[in-house]
C-alpha cells in the first residue's frame, strides 16, 4: 500500500525535531519574556489569526486564561517604503506612501504632499484645499466606521461591520469616482490636487449626506447600549494622559484620555481654521472611551463636510509649477490629523528631484506598543479588545 | 476496474451500491423465507426492539434538522446583515447546507502528527452521539415520543452534559494551545451552566411530581396560561440562558471564540470530523429549543383548546371499490380543472404547459387540504405542528441572538452563572416548595 500523509509515522521524522529550540535571549527584557514560570505557556497569535488586523504576530504568555507578559513581533509587511521614495522624484514618491494604511490612505499622502509644498514654498489655490478638506474628512468617517465594525466584531458581534462596510462603501465608491481608485486613491499633487470634483462624484455625495447622520445614529444603535460590550470595554486598558503623552500617543487614542489635542485645531492647517468643528474628548482613557470618541468624531466630520460643501469657492485646483520640481536644499515637516492619529512625513532635499531622506512618521506603530502595558493582568479576550480599541493598521506599522 | 483512478467517494460508493444491493436481496430472501420467526423474536422483545428503531430513526432525522438550522442560521443572518446569504443552490439557497454537508465528506479527513489519534478520533463521535441521543426522550407529540420514559429529564441532562467530555477530548488530543483553552472553556462553561439548568427545572418537578417529560406536557394542558413559563417565569429566564451557554451559542460561545481561540477545540480537525462537532452544534441548538419549549411552553399543548366536533372524518374502507376509482381519477379531473382556465387565459400558453402548471396547483391544493384535514383530524399531526412551531420559533430567537450580540467574556460568563443564576434558581425552588406547601399542587 501506498504511505499516506495522513499517517503520523510517516509525517513524523523524529519526535523531537517538532519542538523549535527556545531562542537565546539577546536582551534583559527578552531573557525576562522567554522565561516562563509554573502553570504559564506561550500562546502565539499570528500573523495569520482571526483578530489581529493585518499580519501582527503577538506572542501571548499566558497563564490560564491569564495574560501575563504580551510581546508583538513586527516586520511581516516591510516594504521599505521610506527607501522607495528616496529612490524616485517628488511627484512619483507620493504614490508609495499611498498603501502605508490602506484603510485611510489620503492621509498617508496627504503627510508628504505637506512636507513637499513646505519644502518648495507651493501655495495650494483654495478650491483645492477645500477639496482636500472634504476628501479627508470622507476617509476619515470611512476608516471610523470600519473601526466600528472592526470592534465590535473583535467582541464576538458579526452584524455591526457589515452594517458599517456599507457606508464606507458608499463613500469609497464615491471616492473611486473622483479619483479613479477605491482604495489607493493617489489623488493629492503637489500643488493641488488630480482633477476637479466631477458630476458624478457630487451626485453620489448629495445622496448619501441627505442619509449619513441617520444611518450612521443607527449603525451606532446597534452596539453602543448594549449591556455586554459597555462591560467588556468599560474600565478595560486605561490608559491615563501622562503615559499618552510620555509615551507619544496621538489621535483620538490620545483623546479618549482626556488630551484635548486635535493637529486641526492646535496646528491649523489647508482651511480648517475657517471651518466650526469640536474636538471630542473623555476623561476615562479605557476601550469604551476610544470607540466613543472616535464615533463622535464622525458627527463632527459631517458637519465638516457640511461647510466645506457650503463655502467651497471656484478657481483652479492646481497650482502653476515647473514638470521638474527641484526645491532648494533644505528640510521639511508636514503633518495632518488622520483617523489614527498624527501622520507626519519629514523630507530633507538636497537639491536634486529626489528627496534626500523622507522620515515617516505612522500612529499605529506608536499605538501599537501599548498593546502590552495595557493588556497585561486581563484575559486572553481583552487583548482583543484592547487592540480593536487602539487601531492599528498593520501597513502603516511595518512600513 | 481502474479502482486507483477513482476517487475517494467513488470508492466509497464502489463498495457500497453492491453491498446495498446484495444486502438488500438478502433482507428480502431472509423476510420472505423466516418472516413468522422475526415476527415472533420482535414481539418477544418488543422493548429492545423499540429502543433500536427509536435510535436509528433519532439518528436518520438529526442530520435533515441540521441541514435545516444550518440554512436557517444562514438566511437570517444574512437577512440582519443585510446580506442576501445563500441563493444559487436550490430555490432560494435551500439545498446549500446539504451541499456543505457534501462538502465536508469529500474533503480530506488530516489527521495532524502528533495528535493522540484515538481520542483525537473518538471526540467529534462522543459530542455527535451525546447530542443526537437526548433527542431520544423529545416528547414530540403524545403519539410521538421515541423513548417517554420515567426520568426522561434527568436523562436529558446526563447526556447532554456528555458532550462536554467529548469537547475536552478534543481539546486536549489536539495536541494545540487553542485547543485546549477551547475545550478548558468548554468544560468550566458547561459544568458552571449545568447546575442552575438542572436546578431551574426542580420548580416544575416539584408542581408536577414527574420527571417524566410527556407527563410534565400533559400537566399544562389547557389555555396558553398553564404553560410553566407563566407559572415560573424566573425558572424560564435562567432555563433559558443556561441552555444558551450549553448549547455554546452567542453570546456564551467562548468555546469557539474564533476572534480569541481561533475555532477552540475543533481548530485542527477538518472534513467530516469537524462536520460532526459542526452538526452537533446545530442538533444541539434544535434540541434545547425542543426541551425548552416542552418543558416551558407547553409542547404540544395548543395555546387554546377550540373543540371544532369535526364531523368529517371519511371512513375509507366503506368507499370499497369506490377509493380507487377516485384516486384514479381525482388527480385527472383536478389537472384538467386547473389547467382549464390557465388554457383560456391566454393564447400563447401552450396545451402542455396549462397542464403543467394545472397538476402542479392541484398538488398544492391537495396537499393544503390534507394537511389542514390532518391537522384539524388527527390530534398527533396538530400536536407535532404545534410542537415544531414553538421550537422554530426558539431556534429563530437563537439566531437571531447569534446575529445581534457580542459575545460575554469569560469570567464575566462564569461569574454570572454562580453569582446571579445559582442563587435565583435556588430561590425559585424555595419559593415554589413553599408555595406548594402553603396551597398545595
Amino acid at each position: 500500500m501506498r504511505p499516506s500523509l495522513d499517517d503520523p509515522r510517516v509525517a513524523i521524522p523524529a519526535e523531537s525535531t517538532w519542538y523549535e529550540p527556545a531562542p537565546t535571549p539577546q536582551t534583559e527584557r527578552q531573557a525576562e519574556f522567554l522565561s516562563l514560570r509554573e502553570g504559564e505557556m506561550f500562546v502565539n497569535m499570528g500573523p495569520q489569526h482571526p483578530s489581529t488586523h493585518g499580519v501582527l504576530r503577538v506572542i501571548i504568555k499566558v497563564n490560564g486564561e491569564k495574560v501575563v507578559d504580551l510581546d508583538p513581533v513586527l516586520g511581516y509587511l516591510h516594504r521599505g517604503v521610506e527607501k522607495l521614495c528616496e529612490n524616485a522624484d517628488y511627484h512619483q514618491a507620493i504614490c508609495y506612501t499611498d498603501p502605508l494604511e490602506y484603510v485611510s490612505s489620503l492621509f498617508c499622502e496627504a503627510a508628504p504632499v505637506a512636507a513637499f509644498e513646505k519644502l518648495m514654498d507651493v501655495d495650494v489655490p483654495r478650491r483645492a484645499q477645500y477639496i482636500r478638506v472634504l476628501t479627508m474628512e470622507l476617509n476619515r468617517i470611512a476608516s471610523h466606521t470600519l473601526f466600528q465594525g472592526w470592534m465590535a466584531l473583535d467582541l464576538g458581534g458579526i452584524t455591526p461591520i457589515l452594517w458599517a462596510f456599507i457606508e464606507r462603501d458608499e463613500i469609497v465608491d464615491m471616492l473611486a469616482a473622483l479619483t479613479g481608485q477605491k482604495l489607493l486613491y493617489n489623488y493629492y499633487r503637489i500643488g493641488g490636487v488630480n482633477g476637479d470634483l466631477n458630476h458624478e462624484f457630487m451626485s453620489r455625495l448629495g445622496t448619501w449626506m441627505s442619509r449619513a447622520a441617520a444611518q450612521i445614529d443607527s449603525n451606532l444603535a446597534l452596539i453602543n447600549e448594549n449591556e455586554i460590550f459597555v462591560r467588556r470595554t468599560r474600565g478595560l486598558g486605561v490608559l491615563d494622559a501622562k503615559t499618552a503623552l510620555k509615551m507619544g500617543v496621538t489621535g483620538p487614542n490620545l483623546r479618549a484620555s482626556g488630551v484635548p489635542f486635535d493637529l486641526r485645531r492646535d496646528r491649523p492647517y489647508l482651511v480648517y481654521p475657517e471651518l466650526e468643528f469640536d474636538v471630542p474628548t473623555r476623561d476615562e482613557g479605557d476601550s469604551l472611551a476610544r470607540y466613543l470618541v472616535r464615533m463622535d468624531e464622525i458627527k463632527q466630520s459631517i458637519r465638516i463636510i457640511d461647510q466645506v460643501l457650503h463655502e467651497m469657492p471656484d478657481g483652479p485646483v492646481m497650482a502653476k509649477l515647473p514638470r521638474l520640481l527641484r526645491p532648494r536644499p533644505g528640510r521639511a515637516f508636514g503633518a495632518v490629523e488622520g483617523p489614527r492619529g498624527v501622520y507626519g512625513t519629514y523630507a530633507i532635499s538636497d537639491g536634486t528631484d529626489q528627496p534626500f531622506r523622507m522620515r515617516i512618521h505612522d500612529p499605529s506603530f506608536v499605538h501599537l506598543q501599548l498593546v502590552g502595558p495595557l493588556t497585561k493582568g486581563n484575559l486572553i479576550a481583552d487583548t482583543m479588545a484592547v487592540m480593536a480599541s487602539l487601531d492599528p493598521v498593520m501597513g502603516g506599522v511595518d512600513k | 476496474m481502474a479502482w486507483n483512478r477513482l476517487t475517494p467517494a467513488g470508492r466509497v460508493l464502489a463498495v457500497l451500491l453492491p453491498v446495498l444491493a446484495i444486502g438488500g436481496a438478502l433482507t428480502t430472501a431472509l423476510l420472505v423465507a423466516f418472516g413468522g420467526a422475526i415476527a415472533a423474536t420482535i414481539g418477544a422483545n418488543l422493548p429492545i426492539v423499540r429502543f433500536l428503531v427509536a435510535s436509528v430513526v433519532t439518528f436518520l432525522i438529526s442530520v435533515p434538522v441540521a441541514f435545516l438550522l444550518i440554512y436557517m442560521e444562514m438566511k437570517i443572518i444574512a437577512l440582519m446583515n443585510l446580506r442576501i446569504g445563500p441563493d444559487r443552490i436550490g430555490p432560494a439557497g435551500a439545498v446549500m447546507s446539504v451541499v456543505h454537508g457534501l462538502k465536508v465528506l469529500m474533503k480530506e479527513d488530516y489527521t495532524p502528527p502528533s495528535v493522540d489519534v484515538p481520542v483525537f478520533t473518538l471526540a467529534p463521535v462522543v459530542v455527535y452521539l451525546a447530542s443526537f441521543m437526548t433527542l431520544l426522550v423529545i416528547p414530540f407529540a403524545p403519539e410521538l415520543t421515541s423513548m417517554g420514559f420515567e426520568l426522561g429529564l434527568l436523562y436529558f441532562f446526563a447526556i447532554g452534559g456528555l458532550s462536554v467530555v467529548g469537547l475536552m477530548m478534543a481539546g486536549w488530543s489536539s495536541f494545540n494551545k487553542y485547543s485546549l483553552l477551547g475545550g478548558i472553556r468548554a468544560a468550566a462553561q458547561a459544568i458552571s451552566y449545568e447546575i442552575p439548568l438542572t436546578l431551574s427545572v426542580v420548580g416544575i418537578v416539584i408542581l408536577t411530581g414527574t420527571l417524566s417529560l410527556p407527563k410534565i406536557v400533559a400537566a399544562q394542558d389547557g389555555s396558553f396560561l398553564d404553560w410553566f413559563i407563566f407559572r415560573q417565569p424566573l425558572a424560564a429566564i435562567i432555563f433559558f440562558i443556561a441552555i444558551t451557554a450549553e448549547a455554546n451559542r452567542t453570546p456564551f460561545d467562548n468555546a469557539e471564540a474564533d476572534q480569541e481561540i481561533v475555532a477552540g477545540f475543533a481548530t485542527e480537525y477538518s472534513g467530516m470530523r469537524f462536520g460532526f462537532f459542526f452538526f452537533a452544534e446545530y442538533v444541539n441548538v434544535f434540541i434545547v429549543s425542543a426541551l425548552f419549549s416542552a418543558v416551558f411552553l407547553g409542547g404540544s399543548n395548543p395555546p387554546i383548546h377550540i373543540d371544532l366536533n369535526p364531523q368529517i372524518l371519511i371512513d375509507l374502507s366503506a368507499l370499497g371499490i369506490g377509493l380507487p376509482l377516485i384516486a384514479g381519477i381525482a388527480p385527472v379531473l383536478g389537472t384538467l380543472l386547473f389547467a382549464a382556465p390557465i388554457w383560456f387565459a391566454s393564447s400563447r400558453i401552450k396545451g402542455w404547459q396549462a397542464l403543467v402548471a394545472g397538476f402542479l396547483i392541484f398538488g398544492g391544493v391537495s396537499t393544503a387540504a390534507v394537511g389542514i384535514w390532518a391537522f384539524v383530524m388527527l390530534p398527533p399531526v396538530a400536536s407535532l405542528i404545534w410542537f415544531l412551531i414553538k421550537t422554530f420559533a426558539l431556534v429563530f430567537t437563537f439566531v437571531w441572538m447569534r446575529g445581534t450580540l457580542p459575545r460575554a467574556r469569560i469570567d464575566q460568563l462564569m461569574g454570572f452563572a454562580w453569582k446571579w443564576l445559582l442563587p435565583a434558581s435556588l430561590l425559585n425552588i424555595f419559593a415554589t416548595a413553599f408555595a406548594v406547601l402553603i396551597a398545595g399542587r
